[in-house]
């Protein structure tokens, strides 16, 4: 059965002064996947996600939700049923755990809803749970990725994009945080696209993946296991190619 | 005689309008993150709106205040719709945004002086606030009564919205991370312009308190300003907890610093405090160290 594709992005470019940032990407993420985006740095996987949510500036191209072109306005997406957790955590340090997932529901009216879905997403991470009064400062690391990707899931999104999940976190909270990645995605079927410098842990439960250079993509492979043997990632990270 | 009670009422008096100014300025400084010169000409804005309803045309005191509060409110609105939100949009430095406000704080100061001179204004006459009260030994007149218990209640309620309230949590997020904000839905834009006009008519009211206290005159601006801005940094900038508390102490320590130095030096004996906190406790009071 043909899967509905719900985000795409077409023929992006966007500049940063002179500098060409995305130079003519298109991708797509269709319901249910876990799509990676991966490069070197500097290669604008980050880019791709927040010209998404309105918060890097398009030169040219389109980003189509169900088939229609959108215009990204960064406070309006979310209503799209897309959420974005941004790289660095970015967790809102002076609320504690609790506030920081109610404002993650912002944007729902029913606020029995937002309890409700604060007791599901906890369930998921139940460390938040023990920890729901806490400021989210206090958190460590591992736990402020939980919460950040909790709040993306506040308002149920049927694409969560994720930035470097994994950055300056511990080996072991890693392989935590993609189990939890694919829970997700499994459990709830919610399409996932995730930037990541982490390949191995990417790879392993990735349904696709497109691997970006220098604002292009120069490789898009539907069995993203497959780039795991081979030089191809290789040659794209050391600049061979 | 005991002259302690009669410090000790003078300090919270002045620590109750700091406090207003201190409140208005962190909530403002929370979610734009620079030093904005605007609110000292508002509450010039709000005096001269009593002035003018009240003394001028006659109007009911009552209504003149909430007037007064609302011009100011409005004014720090349109700064924020006119000016400050174009500059958001273009990230513009904190200094360029000083600079701005400090722009339209001159500008706004010197339409006052034009349509109301550069005289000093009584707002009310002894004759108006003839009643005094006694508590303790101190001797307080009902504007001064009403200054304290107004403070106290603004705090209060600016607390519980910010504290219980889907719009103060989105305040607060706001004030923590603007981009994030906007991710998750909120309109940061609106919002802001929301917390200019909130912040602005507690400044504007402080405005009207001093002119009632002590009178108005086109430059009041500066000195609010920089007793609020001082309260806000002694209590931990951005924090509108800390700022309430700044406040008071300031109030405290420039009233009972006055028994020993001549009056004239009281906003020395501010700037004084300023400079040990900026030395040993920077981040102020309430805030953490980074």
């Amino acid at each position: 059965m043909n899967k509905e594709t719900l985000l795409k992005i077409e023929n992006l470019h966007v500049h940063y002064g002179g500098v060409k940032a995305v130079d003519g990407v298109s991708i797509e993420i269709d319901e249910g996947e876990i799509v990676a985006l991966m490069g070197p740095n500097g290669a604008g996987k980050s880019t791709v996600l927040k010209s998404i949510f309105g918060l890097a500036p398009i030169n040219a191209g389109k980003i189509l939700w169900h088939e229609k072109t959108i215009k990204p306005v960064s406070h309006e997406i979310v209503k799209m049923g897309l959420a974005f957790v941004p790289q660095g955590r970015r967790v809102f340090t002076h609320l504690t755990i609790e506030e920081n997932l109610e404002v993650g529901g912002f944007v729902i009216k029913d606020k029995s809803l937002v309890k409700n879905r604060i007791a599901e997403v906890m369930d998921i991470f139940p460390v938040l749970k023990h920890k729901r009064k806490n400021k989210s400062g206090s958190l460590s690391g591992g736990e402020q990725q939980m919460l950040a990707v909790a709040r993306g899931l506040m308002v149920d999104p049927k694409v969560l994009l994720l930035d470097e999940p994994s950055l300056g976190l511990a080996p072991k909270i890693v392989k935590e945080v993609f189990e939890k990645i694919h829970e997700i995605n499994q459990k709830r079927q919610t399409a996932i696209m995730v930037v990541e410098h982490n390949i191995k842990s990417l790879l392993g439960i990735a349904h696709r993946a497109y691997v970006l250079d220098k604002g292009q993509v120069v490789i898009t492979e539907n069995h993203p296991k497959s780039l795991m043997t081979g030089d191809r990632l290789e040659k794209v990270f050391l600049g061979k190619i | 005689m005991n002259i302690i009670p009669q410090i000790v009422a003078n300090s919270l008096i002045a620590g109750s309008i700091y406090a207003l100014i201190a409140l208005g300025f962190n909530l403002v400084y929370g979610a734009t993150r620079f030093v904005n010169m605007v609110p000292g000409a508002l509450a010039a804005i709000g005096g001269y709106t009593v002035f003018f309803l009240f003394n001028r045309l006659g109007l009911n005191i009552y209504f003149s205040v909430i007037a007064g509060v609302v011009v100011a409110g409005f004014f720090g609105y349109l700064s924020d719709r006119l000016v400050f939100r174009k500059l958001r949009s273009h990230k513009a430095s904190n200094l360029v945004s000083f600079v701005a406000s400090l722009g339209i704080f001159t500008m706004l100061q010197a339409l006052i002086s034009i349509l109301f001179t550069s005289q000093f204004q009584s707002v009310l006459s002894v004759t108006e606030n003839p009643k005094t009260y006694q508590i303790l030994g101190a001797t307080f007149t009902w504007v001064q009564g009403l200054i304290f218990i107004t403070s106290i209640a603004a705090f209060v309620s600016l607390a519980l919205i910010l504290k219980k309230t889907s719009f103060g949590k989105a305040v607060r997020a706001v004030s923590d991370d603007e981009e994030v904000s906007k991710i998750i839905g909120i309109n940061t834009n609106r919002l802001i312009s929301w917390i200019f006009f909130i912040g602005s008519c507690l400044i504007g009211l402080s405005g009207i308190f001093i002119g009632f206290d002590i009178g108005i005159n086109p430059t009041m601006g500066l000195f609010i300003i920089l007793e609020g801005a001082t309260a806000s940094i002694i209590g931990g900038i951005g924090n509108v907890y800390g700022g309430f508390l700044g406040a008071f102490l300031l109030g405290f320590v420039e009233n009972f610093g006055i028994l020993k130095i001549p009056g004239e030096w009281k906003p020395a004996i501010a700037f004084g405090l300023l400079i040990l906190f900026l030395i040993f406790k920077p981040e102020g009071i309430m805030n953490k160290k980074k």
